[in-house]
């Protein structure tokens, strides 16, 4: 994957921190990917940010040589969009559970994907709350008994995908750290995607997830989109695909606009162009209030 | 002659009343009078009520005054509804629609005579001269200039320029209704009427200008260059101000989803190293509350604006009130002091606006500033303001040598530590709002918790010493004393003044610099205290209950508060000055108006 001439390795990309994550957790994977996809695009860990909200995979900025901004619950977004607009040259990166991307934070992702700004939103998706020990997220099914629904679910979930290209992301993908390669590989091209790109991840919660979440289970699970002959431009098809959220385990890039929009810092740029020789200099900018 | 005229009018929301206003205004700054004006609406986003109050006078005012000198009513309904704001006195000229066909002894207003009532075919008088109702300002306009001596020509130069766009017939009409109005006023003369003086003030210096605009161009002038907010009134104006002018500056604006992604933006834009803000009013500020958490204690610089609005909830959200200050200096989850500061006028706002990001920057703090609804959204002459005298600080930069082994919360002498930001080398760290350490590792040690509280609290600290900050003024040893703040303490500001001329001993003292509170600098003032009042916009009285939790504030000293939306003006409180004065003379408590505890 990564060229020859790649001045970085994955190594590169890993702190000496010492994640806090149950040891099986499926967050470890996503980690790995991250530092192999990052290290295909090469870009030095002084330029990129890595914005989380708060959960066990929020931990995740931390355990990378990146500029690591370890927020508050559901506002990873937010956070990462003002950085993309002051310094539109970072790449930057966006973590978070399902908790924080669909439930606390649910509404800051429409926004971020019509504004369109270049961004790589990662979910970690385990269906449960792990860190405050187990009670329902907004992806976790409908019956299904935690510790804040001791009698089982009465709601039906999130399904991230649909939530996603329902409101026009560029660039939808969902992976498992059950398969390295191709997690790192849908990493890497929503990184290289020139807007909001959104990858969910199917990362089991080894403590509170069920049987059937686990990586044991997803390898036997999942199916390769491409190996399905998926067309990624077909967006109608996409949705039809992302219905089967829940049921089936598909891998791979759901859908890649192949015509993407502006970006919203292109504009910006363009705006600044138009704009920079009508502006008075600082230190008379006051004069605009004489009165005429 | 008179030095300073209250003019107050009303109307419903199609008769230009506003728009009358503005024209006299701007007419008042060119030709180099101070004034201010303020606009007032029912909440009706179009027609409904309106109204607003002008001051025009040949001094400095800071306040837009009680009781009105005239008084204009093109109905009474409308005017009727805007009660305390357009008080009607002794001495007011009222002048008003005769085709609602009030006689001038059966005008609706209770328990008042006023010095003279006059009806007047404003409506009339507009069809007859420019063919239309529309008119009906401009008639206003030619009334006041006949019967007040008021900028004649800057008036009449604004009418032309602002009908030429539409065409030589309604240029033609409205110069013959002004006029028509001028010839009224003349034809009609009322007795004892005093003219305005000359103005004192420079022809063409003077800038107009309201606080959010003022807000919006100092953060510019100071080095903002990321605005992330969410409309709520009435602070939307500086969003909008940004949205017109930051891009020049090469500078961006974020119309967010919510109150919380907008100050979440900023958060964000600031720790990619750029100076940022954000505004909003009451609610807004609630949902801030957690982000502005993260920002104190991943220490990054911002300023949040909360322009002040009637509360809680939505309250009065077009009227003022100051009673966010419990929120802006409490309502922090954790250890988490902020600097909080407050203008006092449209021209203070230049300066507090620049001094906020400067604190913001130097200290690695978010910085509340504690504006108004009548800052916010009232015009005011402004003199020249020479931006050269102002300072603009950028945040402390790790060095090259620091960067080799980058420490980014390294807890130093003053606890300020150098801040990186990405896209530098070497000074790659981990921003968090969990507990961290010096490296910015996350850490559940009390030890380091108590440091790193001890680190974010202290560097706070010098701004108690910073007196520039304070207004004070009066005679040191005075034994009465006034304390205001924001808005209202324009208010104050005058009082003082007129009962110092009495040659009653009192001084003021009037914070720029809410929180921290200043202990040492209040302790001083309140030495020589031994009679005083806190006067402000709140139910509580909150500055005085700050106050009295800092600092020991003598007993004497009590509050002087109402909720927003009822006006504080400076006959109340010269009346109360006066009476405490008396006391202090006969060594008598003045009757009970101490605070309910």
């Amino acid at each position: 994957m990564s060229a020859p001439t790649n001045p970085y390795m994955a190594k590169d990309y890993k702190s000496d921190l010492k994640p806090i994550w149950c040891p099986g957790c499926g967050d470890f994977g996503v980690v790995t990917a991250i530092y192999r996809a990052l290290a295909a695009v090469g870009r030095p860990p002084h330029e990129i940010a890595f914005v989380s909200g708060i959960g066990c995979s929020s931990r995740i900025p931390g355990y990378t040589t990146a500029y690591g901004f370890n927020s508050v619950h559901g506002r990873a977004l937010p956070i990462a969009q003002g950085i993309k607009l002051a310094n539109p040259s970072l790449l930057v990166l966006v973590a978070g559970g399902d908790g924080d991307g669909f439930s606390i934070g649910g509404g800051h992702v429409a926004h971020a994907i019509r504004r369109n700004i270049d961004l790589t939103y990662i979910v970690m998706d385990n269906q449960i709350y792990g860190l405050t020990k187990g009670q329902l997220s907004p992806t976790s099914h409908r019956g299904l008994k935690t510790a804040s629904s001791a009698w089982g679910s009465l709601e039906d979930p999130v399904n991230p995908l649909q939530y996603v290209l329902g409101y026009g992301a560029g660039f939808v993908a969902q992976g498992t750290p059950a398969d390295m390669s191709g997690l790192a590989a849908i990493i890497e091209e929503g990184i290289r995607f020139p807007g909001f790109a959104f990858v969910n991840v199917q990362s089991p919660c080894v403590t509170y997830g069920e049987e059937e979440a686990q990586l044991k289970a997803q390898k036997e699970r999942m199916e390769s989109l491409e190996k399905l002959g998926h067309n990624p431009a077909d967006r109608l098809r996409a949705m039809d695909l992302a219905q089967a959220y829940g049921t089936k385990l598909y891998t791979g890039v759901l859908y890649r606009n192949p015509t993407p929009p502006p970006t919203y810092e292109g504009a910006v740029k363009a705006r600044h162009e138009e704009l920079r020789a009508s502006a008075k200099p600082k230190a008379q900018i006051l004069d605009m209030f004489a009165p005429r | 002659m008179r030095s300073d005229l209250i003019i107050g009018m009303a109307g419903s929301g199609g008769d230009g009343i506003v728009a009358a206003g503005e024209s006299l205004m701007t007419a008042a700054a060119l030709e180099g009078y101070h004034a201010i004006m303020t606009k007032s609406f029912g909440s009706q986003i179009r027609g409904g009520e309106s109204s607003c109050r002008l001051r025009i006078s040949t001094q400095k005012v800071l306040n837009p005054g009680g009781t009105l000198d005239v008084a204009v009513a093109l109905n009474w309904e409308d005017f009727l509804k805007f009660g305390a704001e357009l008080p009607v006195g002794g001495h007011t000229v009222v002048i008003y629609e005769s085709d609602t066909r009030v006689q001038p002894d059966k005008i609706p207003l209770e328990g008042v005579i006023p010095a003279v009532a006059l009806a007047v075919p404003i409506q009339g008088m507009a069809k007859e001269h420019a063919g239309t109702e529309k008119a009906k300002n401009t008639v206003v306009l030619g009334l006041l200039v006949g019967w007040f001596g008021l900028a004649r020509d800057g008036i009449l130069a604004g009418i032309r320029k602002k009908f030429a766009k539409k065409g030589p017939e309604v240029l033609q009409g409205n110069e013959r209704a002004f006029g028509a109005g001028i010839e009224f006023a003349a034809a009609h003369p009322i007795e004892g009427i005093q003219g305005m003086a000359s103005p004192t003030g420079d022809k063409g210096k003077n800038l107009l200008v309201d606080g959010n605009d003022m807000c919006a161009a100092a953060a510019i002038f100071a080095g903002c260059e990321f605005f992330g907010g969410y409309p709520i009134t009435p602070s939307s104006e500086i969003m909008q101000f940004h949205a017109r002018e930051i891009w020049k500056y090469g500078g961006t604006v974020l119309q967010a989803e919510d109150e919380i992604a907008g100050i979440g933006a900023v958060v964000g834009a600031s720790f990619a190293g750029k100076k940022a803000m954000t505004a909003t009013s009451g609610p807004g500020m609630s949902l801030k509350t957690e982000m502005l958490g993260l920002a104190t204690i991943a220490e990054l610089p911002l300023v949040c604006v909360n322009v002040q609005r009637g509360g809680p909830s939505t309250g009065i959200p077009t009227k003022s009130e100051q009673a966010d200050l419990f929120q802006a200096v409490f309502s922090a989850h954790g250890d988490a002091p902020r600097p909080v500061l407050a203008p006092v006028s449209v021209e203070d706002t230049f300066g507090v606006t620049v001094e906020a990001f400067n604190i913001a920057e130097q200290y690695q703090t978010p910085v509340i500033i504690l504006s108004d609804q009548e800052i916010a959204q009232r015009k005011e002459t402004v003199p020249p303001i020479d931006t050269s005298v102002y300072r603009v600080i950028d945040r402390r930069r790790p060095t090259v040598n620091e960067l080799e082994n980058y420490v980014r919360f390294r807890v130093t002498e003053s606890g300020v530590s150098p801040i990186s930001h990405p896209g530098m080398k070497g000074g790659n760290y981990l921003a968090s709002g969990i507990e961290h350490n010096e490296k910015g590792a996350p850490t559940a040690s009390g030890e380091m918790h108590s440091r790193m509280n001890e680190k974010r609290i202290k560097k706070l600290f010098p701004l108690k010493k910073r007196r520039d900050l304070f207004y004070i003024q009066g005679d040191a040893n005075a034994p009465l004393g006034l304390i205001s703040w924001g808005s209202v303490a324009g208010v104050a500001m005058e009082a003082a003044r007129q009962v110092q001329k009495e040659g009653i001993p009192v001084k003021i003292i009037v914070p720029k610099l809410l929180f921290p509170v200043a202990e040492e600098i209040y302790q001083e003032f309140f030495a020589s205290i031994k009679r005083g009042l806190v006067v402000e916009q709140s139910h509580q009285g909150q500055l005085y209950r700050v106050l009295r939790m800092f600092v020991d504030v003598p007993a004497g000293v009590v509050s002087l508060a109402k909720s927003g939306s009822n006006p504080i003006v400076p006959e109340e409180v010269v009346g109360r000055l006066r009476r405490l004065s008396l006391a202090l003379q006969r060594g008598r408590v003045p009757e009970s108006e101490a605070a309910h505890d």
